[in-house]
């Protein structure tokens, strides 16, 4: 009965060989009968510039949700923990999640309005006597948008999952606190926060997965992959396939992504997923 | 006693308060969607978007219903979307939950089994799908489905299957162990207890599931782009990109095609939230609590 989930699960393994196997020849439009180069692919990658630009930009867009994410997301979670309506909490809660429910290019079109110098936020703050922001004017504010960008979309799951473990913080505990005199400032950094721990990893090591995966945000936003604005990694894998058309330097490219991301994935699943799903 | 009450009452407006601007920032762009596809194109273009509409038009869904020109309409594209997601989510669900099933009773039997699997699934859930650009191009052409509804569907096979089989490893727990043993013991093989007593009461877990998994294919934007390149092929996330606007005559246009490529996920959400919520939550481990 597992037939199905192991077929396509072996799926995946078998394509990822192949992409393997893909970076080790020198196939591309202009060499359709592919020979065996071995690391040629790779060291041809590592003099692309485009290379080196995309790196900065996934790690600049990773780091930078990780952070905000984070750091919102706590924030966040601990105003809702202080709401004392549940029905309350449970709406902020969805609408600080819905942003992940809407499909990116949708979420793509209206920033790109918001983003608009004449009739997008920039008006709303020249109302308010508010410098306005130059969103577009240099390739660091664009990028640092799309961090913004990113936030609101991902900034819900941080959320949930600190929200997550400070509801499951013993009632008595807070209790016994609220009674010794705690103020709400040192009950959010003594008690939730020590005992948020799965909830840091969970949400670090789900926002840094997300957004290491992002790809049709900054493609939508810059109009295609050719950009070298926007380009993450990602979107670079899709420019050497569609644009360059040297598969065999894409599928190298792939491999060093799947690598990053198994190394990342596959702890997480066994000592973290697994472990706290079927603790007995 | 009375200052010590206005203090609290005070704590109480600046807490709600300070929630509140976080929840219209979060409303904003939504707002900003809603209301331009609403306004006539030369308001769209000109007037701040985050103002009403002067005038109410729907000149704008006409336009992106039915299309214009070289920009193809998004009434097939929905039609598409609609009749490939749903049989996709379901399907992917229901062998999903009895792969998960699997690799759960193999947990005792034998535990390597169950720990490559749940890493193999986890790995297809969160791997960029971007790294299987070239093989996937490449198997598809070679068995004769790429640039079609069956190479689409396998593709999102390829990677919502797994995904549902994580989410349902994660909800599968809540079953005790002692029903699976009794039911063993009265003689039940594999496939029934999975049928007549596992099912049942991981109901909500599969509806969190499927609603997850339902908006995952719906606004997934990359395997289309790859797989179905031909227009009359095109998914809504893909059609819907031509109508990015900014330019030439997509100003209010472009607002409407955002409304109708989330129109759908958007019902769910607000009917359904709850489910996909928890569906996210089991990406963690089920943060217990929620």
């Amino acid at each position: 009965m597992a037939i199905p989930t192991l077929f396509f699960g072996g799926i995946i393994v078998f394509l990822l060989a192949w992409n393997f196997v893909v970076s080790l020849e020198n196939w591309s439009l202009f060499n359709p009968v592919p020979k065996f180069v071995g690391l040629a692919s790779y060291f041809y990658l590592f003099t692309q510039n485009y290379f080196y630009t995309s790196i900065s930009h996934t790690i600049l867009f990773t780091v930078g949700l990780v952070a905000v994410g984070n750091i919102l997301g706590l924030l966040l979670a601990a105003l809702l923990y202080f709401l004392p309506n549940n029905t309350q909490r449970a709406v902020y809660l969805s609408i600080f999640i819905y942003p992940m429910a809407i499909p990116p290019t949708a979420t793509a079109l209206v920033w790109l309005w918001l983003y608009n110098p004449q009739i997008g936020i920039d008006w709303l703050l020249l109302k308010l006597h508010l410098p306005s922001i130059p969103w577009f004017a240099t390739p660091l504010n664009t990028q640092l948008a799309l961090v913004l960008v990113e936030v609101w979309e991902y900034t819900g799951l941080a959320v949930l999952f600190y929200l997550a473990s400070f509801l499951s913080v013993d009632r008595s505990i807070i209790e016994a606190a609220r009674l010794d005199g705690a103020s709400s400032i040192n009950l959010l950094f003594r008690v939730l926060l020590p005992n948020s721990m799965n909830g840091f990893i969970i949400t670090t090591a789900l926002l840094f997965l997300f957004s290491f995966r992002i790809f049709d945000i900054p493609f939508i936003m810059s109009g295609s992959a050719t950009s070298p604005t926007l380009m993450t990694l990602v979107t670079y894998i899709y420019y050497l396939f569609a644009y360059s058309e040297y598969f065999s330097v894409a599928a190298a490219l792939a491999t060093l992504v799947a690598v990053i991301a198994a190394i990342v994935i596959i702890p997480y699943a066994l000592l973290g997923l697994k472990k706290w799903v079927f603790r007995r | 006693m009375n200052s010590k009450y206005v203090v609290r009452v005070i704590k109480y407006a600046i807490l709600q308060l300070v929630v509140a601007i976080f929840i219209i920032l979060w409303l904003t762009p939504l707002y900003a969607m809603l209301v331009g596809g609403f306004k006539s194109n030369m308001e769209a273009a000109s007037a701040p978007i985050l103002l009403l509409p002067k005038q109410f038009s729907t000149e704008a869904y006409y336009f992106d219903w039915f299309g214009f020109g070289t920009l193809i309409g998004l009434e097939f594209p929905m039609i598409r979307q609609l009749l490939i997601t749903i049989p996709v989510a379901l399907a992917s669900v229901v062998f999903g939950s009895m792969g998960a099933y699997f690799f759960y009773i193999q947990m005792e039997r034998r535990p390597w089994v169950s720990n490559i699997g749940f890493s193999i699934i986890s790995l297809a859930t969160f791997l960029p799908a971007q790294t299987l650009t070239v093989p996937l191009i490449a198997l598809t052409s070679s068995i004769g489905i790429y640039q079609t509804y069956w190479g689409l569907a396998f593709a999102y096979f390829i990677f919502y299957l797994p995904t549902s089989a994580l989410l349902m490893s994660i909800f599968l727990p809540v079953v005790p162990n002692y029903l699976i043993e009794s039911a063993r013991l009265d003689g039940a093989r594999d496939w029934s207890i999975f049928w007549h007593v596992i099912f049942p009461l991981v109901l909500p877990g599969f509806l969190s599931t499927l609603i997850f998994v339902f908006l995952m294919v719906w606004q997934d934007f990359f395997t289309p782009l790859i797989i179905a390149t031909k227009p009359s092929l095109y998914m809504l996330p893909v059609a819907a990109r031509q109508y990015v606007g900014g330019y030439a005559i997509l100003y209010n246009r472009s607002f409407a095609a955002g409304v109708i490529t989330s129109l759908v996920p958007l019902i769910i959400f607000a009917f359904l939230g709850r489910y996909f919520i928890r569906g996210l939550a089991a990406l963690g481990g089920g943060a217990k609590g929620i």
